[in-house]
């Protein structure tokens, strides 16, 4: 009876889908059409393949000043020692063997009414649509002794390469009995779960080769991404809640907030204290990335509005945003919602570019964190579009959070399952 | 039980059809659905591993019934469970059938030994291959096994041999098919040990 009915299943499945593609001549073929795509990491990678994939005839540009990218995600494992930093770079010949060039140049300036954007290095590149992802940018200012100059020797780490090298050779030459401080950014910004896996994958490092030695948070804010559970793994794996915890974390309502750092003097000063660590890791406010401040794409908070249904700036028709510079409500700034994201609006663009309807939009975001030795946990989202207030809103009842009691079987898998995911989004977003 | 399943399947599956009849969207849906899959799964549903399965080139009924598992609790799970209640009936059957179309990649060499998977061919032979059949390639009735990841599959076979993935309450099978399948994975570990487990995953690990 199974059997039968799943062969019947699969005939009846079968013929239909093979009807509705009768009825529908692929749907941008007859169309080609200019993409110009700001920016190779995640949110841009994975727009130009997915137009690609539907319609090999759309001409696809991508415009990224580096040569090779370092995937955030899985950057804190170089720093706990499990990864190196070769191991989470990723180059651009899956976009390049699909047809899609890249211009290995930094985009100076869009024009969205010319429809060009123009390079650094003097090209100009038109567009029929245009795709900004440039991810985020830094506000080094308001804290006395920090700039750029600073961040040579207080990385944030915050894009992944040359920083997290940085950070990584100062972890290994500090000494046992040592303090590493991370000073953790305002709300929103990249990866809320993140500062708080660094302290983890530090304190693993440290854990192992440096016993003595402690990582303390600085945060401004009162609450942070997977708490319970973070502080769940703390308590399991480095001593939190005892006098030996070398997680120690610190709401600036309890320190002060930092009102000066010495690159010099490697000393952090907060309203009501002083701290002489041997490594700072301060992790800016942000907002999107300066191409899309510079193409006039940002509101006042710095960050990008958009039409939820299609990424469209809600500033420059034409002109998409996603990734970490978007506004997406309810959507982290994570990779994966890069991902997702960089689908939803080549569909769109597909959609647009052929003249017919955007099909009804469909969001996803899955978290890993890992917080030591087989021991990880994880967060997961489906979300839909609602055209009454231009939101983007998690289904209600789905997704959520590891069980803080799973079994330490459920941990171990989730290391594997973030091992797995981190391979298959690579190959997914960059080919 | 089981009949409930199966009614509730062909109810969908006509569902579907009207769905996809009518409306040319339909397809566009069932990619838009299906893509965001990718990002865990691996382009086109074939994964890169080590625990994530491949989807692509899964039988739609059997994708189907494991997707309506795990949002109902049924089906032990990280993070599946979690996802799938994020989906009706409906939306499960496009993207069921979407990933029914894609191939079934078998893109990593992965490390076996050869002397386990000599064993496991033995061991598949006598006790997996009336349901696996086609050393593990077939997708007809049954997950295709052949080329997945082996901590997938070591995995899996654990959580069945535990009852943690319970094949009492897979109303899919009929009553005959879970007797079947479970008295098989009482022979495998009572005759075989956990080494013979070990060497059927290999078995299929090998196949590329």
């Amino acid at each position: 009876m199974t059997r039968l009915s799943r062969r019947n299943f699969i005939r009846i499945g079968g013929a239909a889908v093979a009807g509705a593609t009768l009825g529908l001549p692929h749907i941008a073929r007859a169309t080609g059409g200019n993409v110009v795509i700001v920016g190779g990491g995640v949110g841009g990678a994975t727009t130009a393949r997915y137009l690609k994939l539907a319609n090999p005839d759309i001409s696809v540009t991508v415009v990224e000043p580096k040569s090779s990218y370092h995937t955030c995600f899985m950057s804190n494992e170089v720093l706990g020692g499990e990864r190196t930093l070769e191991g989470i770079e990723v180059g651009y010949d899956g976009l390049k063997s699909m047809g899609i060039t890249m211009v290995q140049d930094r985009a100076s300036g869009i024009d969205p009414d010319a429809r060009t954007v123009t390079t650094a290095g003097g090209e100009t590149l038109n567009f029929d649509r245009c795709v900004v992802a440039p991810g985020i940018s830094f506000v080094t200012d308001g804290i006395e002794g920090y700039d750029e100059a600073a961040q040579e020797k207080i990385p944030h780490a915050w894009q992944a390469g040359p920083q997290t090298a940085l950070l990584r050779s100062q972890l290994e030459a500090m000494e046992d009995g040592g303090l590493v401080v991370i000073i953790a950014p305002p709300n929103p910004f990249r990866c809320p779960p993140g500062p708080y896996e660094r302290a983890s994958m530090i304190a693993h490092y440290l854990k192992a080769e440096k016993p003595k030695s402690k990582v303390m948070i600085l945060d401004p804010k009162e609450k942070f991404s997977k708490q319970g559970l973070f502080m769940q793994a703390w308590k399991d794996l480095y001593g939190h809640g005892t006098d030996n915890s070398m997680i120690e974390w610190n709401t600036f309502s309890k320190v002060g907030a930092i009102n000066k750092l010495d690159a010099a003097a490697m000393t952090v000063e907060t309203d009501f204290e002083s701290f002489d660590p041997a490594v700072i890791n301060y992790i800016p406010p942000q907002k999107a990335g300066k191409i899309a401040l510079d193409a006039d794409l940002a509101d006042d908070s710095g960050w990008c509005p958009v039409d939820k249904m299609t990424f469209e700036s809600s500033k420059h028709a034409g002109v998409h945003v996603i990734g970490d510079a978007a506004i997406a409500t309810a959507m982290p700034k994570s990779g994966y919602s890069a991902n997702s994201q960089g689908k939803v609006t080549a569909a769109a663009i597909v959609a647009a570019l052929a003249g017919k309807e955007m099909p009804q939009p469909s969001y996803v975001n899955t978290c890993y964190s890992i917080a030591g030795t087989d021991y990880g946990f994880s967060v997961a989202a489906v979300y839909r579009y609602k055209a009454d207030d231009n939101t983007i809103a998690g289904v209600e009842g789905a997704g959520g959070l590891t069980p803080v009691d799973a079994s330490p079987e459920q941990r171990k898998r989730e290391v594997a399952f973030a091992h797995s995911w981190y391979n298959n989004i690579r190959k997914d977003t960059w080919g | 039980m089981k009949a409930r399943g199966i009614l509730s399947s062909a109810l969908a599956v006509m569902a579907l059809v009207s769905v996809a009849g009518q409306a040319p969207a339909a397809e566009l849906e069932a990619s838009m659905l299906a893509n965001t899959c990718n990002g865990c799964h691996g382009p086109n549903g074939t994964s890169y591993g080590p625990a994530a399965p491949t989807i692509g080139g899964t039988n739609a009924a059997y994708m189907f019934e494991t997707m309506v598992a795990f949002r109902e609790g049924e089906r032990p799970s990280t993070i599946m469970q979690r996802i799938a209640k994020g989906y009706s009936d409906e939306e499960l059957k496009l993207i069921a059938d979407y990933f029914a179309k894609q191939p079934f990649g078998r893109v990593v060499d992965q490390n076996t030994d050869p002397d386990l998977v000599a064993r496991g061919k033995q061991i598949y032979d006598n006790l997996c291959e009336d349901c696996h059949e086609d050393e593990g390639m077939s997708a007809i009735d049954y997950p295709a096994l052949a080329g997945q990841m082996m901590p997938y599959l070591d995995h899996q076979l654990h959580d069945l041999i535990s009852g943690r993935r319970d094949l009492e309450k897979n109303e899919a099978l009929s009553s005959k098919e879970r007797r079947k399948k479970m008295r098989n994975l009482k022979e495998l570990v009572d005759t075989e040990g956990e080494d013979g487990v070990t060497a059927v995953i290999h078995f299929f690990g090998s196949k590329n």
